[in-house]
């Protein structure tokens, strides 16, 4: 699933409108790297959108980080695939 | 929905009031999607300068008017008043509208939380699209969600 963690990738330097590279994968989107609670909300819409799937409200809080976000949009691929 | 929502219903909605109230009527009211119409007349006030020689109604009216049938569309899904502040707009313009135009707004959602959310507009004049646009938005508590 390698390319799920590019797509997420740059999904999250599209709304961020930063470079890939600007991303480091374990930095924390709000505090290291400028994100907000609102470009949050507008990542996970469009993972939604991309991957056909749900993620739940509460999971927001924990997209902490790119490897977090993929983490989660692994899980609902998952769970998407199952149904 | 069995009638459609008119100006006294919408202002149990939405907060706005003359002259920045831009729906006049709502067609269709649900989570999963909103219809809203606003009548474009000669006589509103933008008009006189917008332009003197040219009546055309500002884009971003249009985009208020979107916003303002995306408070029905939030509040068809959260009871709860609450002031709701624009975050995002991406939009784009297809055709000038004009007086005697009617605009009807097509507003469905593509996340929508208590604290803030996403939806899609579509804005028509008869069956041709003049606009269309992706709208965030929040409440004031929305940074900590």
């Amino acid at each position: 699933m390698s390319d799920v963690k590019d797509q997420v990738l740059e999904i999250v330097s599209t709304v961020l409108e930063k470079e890939p590279q600007e991303i480091p994968l374990d930095a924390h989107l709000v505090q290291d790297v400028g994100a907000d609670s609102m470009m949050a909300l507008e990542i996970l819409a469009a993972l939604e959108k991309m991957y056909r799937i749900v993620i739940p409200e509460e999971k927001l809080r924990e997209m902490t980080t790119v490897n977090r976000i993929i983490e989660l949009t692994q899980e609902s691929i998952g769970k998407a695939k199952q149904r | 929905m069995e009638r459609p929502l008119e100006v006294q219903d919408i202002k149990k909605l939405i907060p706005q009031r003359f002259p920045f109230l831009m729906i006049d009527r709502v067609l269709e009211a649900g989570p999963q999607k909103v219809v809203a119409v606003k009548n474009v007349t000669l006589n509103e006030h933008f008009f006189t300068g917008h332009f003197p020689g040219q009546k055309v109604m500002p884009g971003v009216l249009i985009i208020e008017a979107m916003a303002q049938a995306g408070i029905v569309l939030y509040r068809m899904k959260f009871e709860k008043e609450a002031i709701l502040f624009l975050v995002s707009v991406k939009s784009r313009f297809f055709k000038p509208v004009l007086p005697g135009d009617q605009l009807r707004l097509e507003v469905e959602p593509l996340k929508m939380l208590s604290k803030m959310g996403i939806f899609k507009a579509r804005g028509f004049v008869a069956d041709q699209k003049v606009a269309e646009a992706e709208i965030a938005f929040g409440t004031q508590d929305a940074s900590s969600p």
